[in-house]
């Protein structure tokens, strides 16, 4: 086993968490039942990766071997890295053709084409997602496994995640995309995020949406019944009117858990008390952050509690509407406006 | 009965304070309420109180008659309608073309309303049936579409458009998964003239599709012997693999799903190592079967005959 080799798993040991240790190595498969049973999980995680060395040493596992147990880890846990959501645009006319054998011999042999050193590993996961692991090289160097790139692809959906990716290396790995799942271009959705699970299901629409009805959902009656039935509510109807504008704006049940929006304003600075920033032709550059461990739980509470007035702003309801959370504000649009961002690492 | 108290005492008195009544009825809310009591207890102080009950209730007498007036009409233009109502339905049936009586203002508007509330129930029963349904949103500027899906009888989701009809029709949101092509079938369908032909053409693909999913769900709950090889998303593909009973081989089955608007699949392929049995008469008539019955039955059909285990 290889020094780089031998790295790569130092990495991945220091990564995995001590409770999920068994688990994926038992997933990986790749020790015999004696070596398994030789590893004594209460011992330190130092003490384990030794022993871990040792066994892989044994069995002469190559770098190849290692990977497969990175991905299984990252497969596992998704939610560490910094994901940045793309989409492919203007299909083919056989776009919904396109299987997992087709994609996956397509994908590596246009990427192979165009960078000649490179690693590439691609697994189907239980929920029809495609991921794939990149180790890149260049034309003098051999793939470098400690900086992998990670993409997630949901066939038949216009939809790709990525990882870390420099601007050199985006334009093949787009390139490479485009041409395996038989789209013509692809643009930056404006949507990243730390957890993968959340802006997957905010790109993919797997919240409960709540969209206006005749005939409203017997669960509303739940209400109800929570609540004494001695104390008459005063502002009932109006708190009730309330939550269910903010359940149209943001939706209802567990919302994804989106952590941060952010508004670049290009716009011009209006206030008519301060004339100096006013009479300036440029227009006031600023940038808004909103941050929270569950940004659209807490939008739509504010909405619900009447902090905020409903209807809601639209810039703030359309980060679940348009899916993004990247907006760039300038005076000529009415709303938000989509441009393109560089995702860099 | 405490509040109805407050808000009839507040109407009376519209006369005095009435600057500040205005403005605490327009607000809602507890404070509002409060000034309003306030406001109330220093009037009573200064007012004799006989003669200011005397009037209150010689005031709800009238107030009382008028309701009493407008109730009286609504309940005769109620009967008027349930008149015209049926008269209404009764042409549909007999598809009579009846000469309109009077031309009077009346009666034009009571026809309307007769429509009206006909158009209204034609709509609910078409929601009953499975159907979409349709309800106005944003003051009249853009309606909401539920669609159901069913299969077999059982009702499964339902999808919702938002649609803007002014200032121009297009879609606002919807929660239909990416990879049934929504603005492919408005622009193919003509969303902005033939709004009925989109809808019927959506409502097609998403029954399909959760018919294709519903299937899905099916053979793996009723068939575990036979394997799921491949599936994907959209349900447009389905490997199986089948073992044959007393031959040691096994079957690899495709079904294609190419047309998107159907249930059934448009191509069955078999592959086997044994070539004489997938030329052989009993898979020529799985083959078909397969093609023209959901693969649950058709699986069930095919255990029953032996060919699969």
């Amino acid at each position: 086993m290889d020094d780089s080799a031998r790295r790569l798993l130092q990495r991945i040991m220091r990564r995995i968490p001590a409770q999920m240790l068994k688990p994926t190595l038992d997933k990986w498969g790749r020790l015999t039942a004696a070596q398994r049973q030789s590893m004594d999980f209460t011992e330190s995680k130092w003490a384990l990766t030794e022993k871990l060395l040792a066994i892989c040493e044994e069995n002469e596992m190559t770098v190849k071997h290692i990977t497969e147990l990175e991905m299984i880890h990252v497969i596992e846990n998704p939610d560490h890295c910094m994901w940045y959501a793309l989409q492919l645009m203007d299909p083919e006319e056989d776009v919904h053709s396109v299987e997992l054998t087709q994609f996956k011999e397509q994908f590596k042999s246009h990427l192979r084409e165009l960078i000649r050193h490179v690693s590439i590993k691609i697994k189907k996961h239980t929920d029809e997602a495609v991921w794939i692991r990149i180790a890149w090289g260049d034309s003098f160097s051999r793939p470098n496994h400690l900086k992998p790139t990670y993409v997630v692809h949901h066939l038949q959906t216009p939809y790709v995640f990525v990882t870390s990716l420099t601007s050199k290396l985006k334009p093949l790995l787009s390139q490479a995309l485009v041409l395996s799942t038989r789209y013509q271009a692809i643009k930056d959705a404006s949507l990243s995020g730390r957890k993968l699970t959340a802006i997957r299901d905010l790109l993919m629409r797997q919240y409960q949406q709540v969209f206006p009805t005749k005939y409203p959902s017997p669960l509303a009656e739940n209400d109800q019944n929570a609540s004494n039935i001695l104390i008459n509510k005063e502002q009932a109807e109006l708190a009730a009117s309330r939550h269910q504008k903010a359940r149209e704006a943001f939706g209802d049940g567990m919302l994804p858990q989106l952590q941060s929006a952010v508004y670049k304003l290009e716009t011009k600075f209006r206030d008519h008390t301060n004339k100096t920033m006013t009479e300036r032709e440029e227009a006031f550059r600023c940038v808004v952050k909103f941050a929270s461990t569950n940004l659209l739980e807490s939008l739509r509470h504010c909405a619900s509690s009447g902090i905020a007035s409903t209807p809601g702003t639209s810039l703030l309801s359309s980060i679940p509407l348009k899916g993004r959370n990247y907006f760039v504000i300038t005076d000529n649009s009415p709303g938000p406006s989509s441009q393109t961002r560089q995702p860099s690492n | 009965m405490f509040l109805a108290q407050q808000r009839h005492y507040s109407q009376q008195n519209k006369g005095k304070d009435s600057r500040n009544m205005e403005t605490a009825s327009t607000k809602a809310g507890v404070l509002s309420l409060l000034s309003l009591l306030e406001v109330q207890a220093r009037s009573r102080r200064t007012q004799p109180q006989q003669q200011s009950r005397v009037k209150e209730l010689k005031a709800k007498i009238e107030a009382l008659k008028v309701q009493k007036q407008q109730l009286e009409a609504e309940i005769e233009t109620h009967q008027n309608l349930q008149k015209l109502r049926s008269s209404l339905d009764k042409q549909c049936a007999d598809e009579e073309d009846v000469e309109m009586e009077e031309v009077s203002e009346n009666s034009q508007l009571l026809r309307l309303m007769a429509r009206h509330t006909q158009l209204k129930d034609l709509l609910h029963a078409h929601h009953l049936i499975g159907g979409y349904d349709v309800i106005k949103t944003r003051q009249g500027k853009g309606v909401c579409v539920s669609l159901a899906t069913a299969y077999e009888g059982v009702y499964l989701d339902t999808y919702n458009l938002e649609i803007d009809l002014k200032p121009t029709v297009k879609i606002s949101r919807h929660n239909i998964p990416p990879f049934i092509p929504v603005n492919g079938l408005a622009e193919e369908n003509d969303m902005q003239v033939n709004m009925r032909a989109f809808l019927d053409a959506l409502s097609q693909h998403l029954n399909a599709f959760a018919g294709r999913k519903q299937q899905l769900k099916l053979l793996k709950e009723q068939h575990k012997s036979v394997e799921v090889m491949e599936s994907n998303v959209l349900c447009s593909i389905l490997v199986l693999m089948f073992k044959v009973p007393r031959a040691k081989t096994a079957v690899l089955c495709t079904l294609d799903y190419t047309d998107h608007s159907r249930c059934l699949p448009t191509r069955v392929h078999f592959e086997c190592e044994d070539k004489q049995l997938s030329d052989s008469d009993q898979w020529k008539k799985n083959h078909s079967l397969l093609m023209e019955t959901p693969v649950h039955k058709a699986l069930t059909a095919m255990k029953n005959m032996g060919d699969i285990v």
